[in-house]
Formats: structure tokens, sequence, C-alpha cells
């Protein structure tokens, strides 16, 4: 796939859909009795799409993306991706909030392992390792430690180990929440451009309304707990061939951010 | 792992005078010529300090009156000089020299240790990972660890004879609950998160254990290796009262036998001494092993 940067990641004829959730429901039991979290919830996610989960905290919105990695089973309703039921490890690369690299491992290690899980061979390892560095703007760290970056390079090197299996599915948990500003803009930008790039089917849960009119090419808004669709948008910006500064400058951008913002405002009273 | 708060109280184990300043104590240090200054500060508290000792050692000696009771400094010194040498045809003490005596004692440590560090790795591994064997083996293991060696070393020379093998035992005994305790403990509360990142990315079962909970536990099953080490430190003299002659601490008994007051400060030293050394060593090796320590 990162031979062919643009070509689909559909292969012809099939009509699978990359995520589809039926009647997904999930509770959690705790000390203080069962908390439902999520659904009833019915969504099917088409190839290619860049879907983001918008909601204000505690909506389910991460249960939900546990639930499509394969790391929490639905109390009820099923669960697919590419047609078979999720399975941590197979099919879909994660970033979470917390970029939870290896400190054992330098940054070149640490992608390198992810080569290692996903079955290539140590030779091509070795040459891929800095490729996938330079897709999310990283050089001259392979060698570095964990500590020795900043926290905004630590979650690109956390990308680019998600992307190293060359996964069709791509899930990503508020990645970007505990950075600042300015690198939250810019590796938003960039993770624009890698996904536009490889057309990877993504879910990109979050709490933030600019976030998701930025990165979506769909926006999904969840209600408050147990969550469900509030509102289920398809972003019609173009995905290619404009500058941020002037997709944010948009009109259309504007409007979206307001209907989406209203609809995030209603969902959480 | 930061969140675990017994690791600050265990990564000091009892090394009460820590001789070898320690490279992890200052890992951002200010101004190179401040940290220097610091530094011949230190090295002379502590010489000062070791020259106070000597001087109060020496007074005791002198009120207690009786080198039986309190050898002066002197005395364990011209000790010292007889056991590195041959002299009147005999050879250091008991046909031994002081060092040879270290050096079979420091032997036995190592492979006992090393046999009970292995062990208590790999038991450590299972009390941690299978929950019915922690419930089963964490009592014995808390057992065997409340038992003092000298009453087990009956039982090993019934077992094992008077030579080597019931030494080795003994030390290996000693030296493995601390590390399956530790190792049991890291194992058990390895972080989730970062089990789970791996598992994402297509890790196996095995692959977790192997590329993340160990490493995740290793600062923690180190501190357990050091206090193993000084375990085994401490056996060794009940390890060597039964045919312990070459060894350091069979040394120890059999002059407190004849009453050589000056030959067991001299072995105590010794002991004492050697094993400062080797918790320097293995610090020392920590903090190039486990340069990511504190950063889980």
């Amino acid at each position: 796939m990162s031979s062919h940067p643009d070509a689909p990641a559909v292969p012809a004829g099939t009509d699978v859909a990359a995520v589809r959730l039926e009647e997904v429901e999930h509770v959690y039991g705790g000390a203080g009795g069962p908390v439902a979290a999520l659904g009833p919830i019915s969504l099917t996610v088409p190839r290619g799409t860049f879907l983001v989960l918008v909601g204000a905290s505690g909506c389910g919105k991460s249960t939900l993306l546990r639930l499509v990695a394969g790391f929490e089973k639905p109390t009820s309703g099923t669960v697919r991706t590419g047609g078979t039921e999720p399975v941590p490890g197979r099919g879909a690369g994660i970033v979470f909030q917390q970029p939870r690299l290896f400190p054992w491992k330098t940054v070149g290690g640490n992608v390198e392992l992810a080569l290692r899980y996903a079955g290539v061979p140590r030779a091509e390892r070795a040459r891929r390792v800095p490729d996938l560095l330079e897709r999310v703007g990283l050089h001259d760290v392979a060698d570095r430690r964990i500590w020795q970056i900043s926290g905004g390079q630590q979650q690109r090197v956390a990308i680019a180990r998600a992307l190293a299996g060359d996964d069709p599915l791509l899930l990503l948990d508020e990645p970007f929440a505990a950075l600042d500003a300015l690198t939250r803009e810019r590796l938003q930008e960039d993770l624009r451009r890698v996904s536009a790039q490889t057309g990877r089917t993504s879910v990109f849960v979050t709490h933030s309304v600019e976030e998701a009119v930025f990165l979506g090419s769909r926006v999904v808004v969840l209600t408050r707990r147990p969550g469900r669709i509030a509102l289920d948008l398809d972003v019609g910006l173009p995905r290619t061939g404009v500058e941020p500064h002037e997709l944010r400058a948009l009109p259309e951008y504007a409007a979206l951010r307001a209907e989406i913002g209203r609809a995030v405002r209603a969902a959480a009273a | 792992m930061t969140s675990s708060p017994s690791r600050p109280a265990a990564a000091r184990p009892p090394d009460a005078v820590p001789a070898v300043p320690s490279p992890a104590a200052g890992p951002r240090p200010g101004s190179p010529p401040a940290r220097r200054g610091r530094g011949a500060r230190r090295a002379g508290v502590r010489v000062l300090s070791l020259l106070a000792l000597l001087a109060l050692w020496q007074l005791a000696a002198v009120a207690a009156g009786n080198p039986s009771f309190v050898p002066a400094p002197r005395a364990v010194w011209d000790q010292l000089v007889l056991l590195s040498t041959t002299h009147d045809g005999v050879r250091g003490y008991g046909g031994h020299l002081l060092v040879e005596h270290l050096a079979i004692s420091l032997r036995r440590i190592l492979i006992g240790s090393a046999l009970g560090v292995a062990a208590g790795l790999v038991l450590g591994v299972v009390l941690g990972t299978v929950p019915w064997i922690r419930l089963v083996a964490e009592p014995v293991v808390t057992f065997v660890r409340a038992l003092p060696p000298l009453a087990y070393f009956s039982l090993l020379i019934i077992w094992f004879g008077i030579d080597e093998t019931p030494k080795l035992w003994l030390l290996a005994i000693a030296a493995l609950p601390p590390v399956a305790v530790a190792t049991a403990a890291a194992v058990h509360g390895a972080p989730t998160g970062l089990v789970e990142a791996a598992r994402a990315l297509g890790a196996s079962r095995w692959d977790a254990v192997k590329d993340v909970v160990l490493p995740a536990a290793l600062p923690e099953i180190f501190t357990g290796v050091r206090l193993a080490v000084g375990v085994a430190y401490s056996s060794v003299v009940a390890a060597e009262t039964v045919n312990g002659v070459p060894g350091i601490g069979g040394m120890v008994r059999d002059a407190q036998r004849y009453l050589q007051t000056d030959v067991v400060v001299l072995g105590l030293l010794a002991i004492g001494l050697s094993g400062l050394l080797i918790d320097g060593l293995l610090r020392f090796a920590e903090t190039r092993l486990i340069p990511w320590r504190g950063r889980v």
C-alpha cells in the first residue's frame, strides 16, 4: 500500500464495510451497579471514510472505539470490522491518547517492533523504519530515547507505529488531547495529509468540534451516556489540494463547525 | 510504574553507607563545576566520618583495655598484613591468604545468588502471571523468606553432606525470595496501557511478556537482585559454619573459637567492604542496563 499511496484501498468487487455496528449496546459492571455506556447504536462505515466521533466526555465514544478495536465485547449486538469479529492486533492500527511508547526501545526501535509484530522480515524493517518516521514528519530521531523527544513527537511516533502494520483500519482515541494548541494544530494538519495520501479508513474520537470538522470526512455526534447517534453528517470539504488555512477560511467550514457545535451542545444538555 | 508506592522505599535496601557515589543519584546535575564542588564536599564528609569512626574505635579499644574484647585498629591492621603474607612458614590464615578466603566466599555468593536469582525470576514470572499458582505458592515463599538460613542449613547438610553443595543451596535459597517477590509484584503490576498497545500492534501473549512485561519489570527486578545479593552476603557466614575454611565466614568462625578477635573484626570488615563494592557495581550496571528506570 505504501508503494501506491494514491491507489484506493478497496479491492474490486468487495462491498464489505470497513466497520459495521448493529444494535450495539455496552454496559459496564461496576461497584456502583451496572452502567450503560453505549447504545443501542447502529453504524456503517464504508471503506476510505475518515469518521470522527464527537461527544462530551463520558458519552461512550472511547467505549465504541474499544469495541471496534476488539478490546471489549459488546453486551449485545454485533461489531464487525472487514466482515469479521474484531481481534486486537489484527486489521487495525491504534493510536491512544497517551503515546504508550516503550521506553526501553529507541524511537526507531518502537517502530521496528511494530513492523516485527506485523510480520515484516528483518531486512525490510530496517529500510521501512525511516520511511515511516518521515511520513509523520520526523527526521533524525530514530536513535533517540523516548524521553528525549517532545510530547508531540512522541505522538507522531505512535502514529507511525500504528501505520506500520498497513492495516486497513486506523483507530485514534483523542490522540491530540494532551498536546498544546500549536502542536495539536500541526499534528492535525499532518494527519489530514497522511490520511489523504493513504486513503485508509479511520475512526477518530475527540471532544473537539474544531478537530472533527477539520479532520473528518464524516462526523457523528454522540448523545450523553448511554451514547447514541445525535447527528450523522457527511463533511463535503475537499480532502486534497487545499491548504489548511484556506480550508479553515471556507464559509462551509464555519457553517459545519456551527452546526456540529450546536449538536454537541444539545446532545450534552 | 510511577504509581507503585512501594518502589522508592524498596529501591534503597539497607545499605547504610553508600561507599560508591551512585551515578543514578543525579540524573539532572547542575553545571559541571557545581557538580564537582558537591562531589568533593561529599567525599570530604565521608573521609571525615571515617576518621571519626576510627577515632571512636580506638577510644573504645583503650576503654575496654582488653584486646580479646575490643581489638585496636592497629591490631586489626597488623592481622591484615599477617594474613596477606607468608610468615614463619605459615601462609595467611589456615594456609590461605585473606584474599583467597574472600575469593572463595565471593565465588560461593556469586554461584549461589546466580542460581537463586535465576530460579526467583522464573518463579516470580509464574507467580505474577498465573493467579492460582500465586495463591498456592506465595505463602510458601513468604515462609521460606522468614526462616533464618542457619535453621535450614542443618537439613541441607543432612541431604547434601558438608562440602560445597549445601553452601550453594543455602545461598540460593536465601537469594530466591527477594527476587521472586520483586518479580511477581512487578509482573503483576505491569503497565496495562503498554501491554494493550503491544497487543494492538499484533503481539502474541508471549511477545507481550517478553517485550513489554519483563522490560517494564526490570527496574524492580534489579532492586530484587540487589536485595538478593545482600541476603546471600549476610548468609555466607551461616553457610560457612560447617567445614567453612577456606572461606571468609569460616575464617571468622574459626578465629572466634580461638578468641582471635582481631581476625574476626578483620573478616567482618572484609565482608562488609566487599559487599559495598559489589552493591556499587550492581548499581552501576543498573544505570547502564536500565536507562529507562523511572520513566515507565
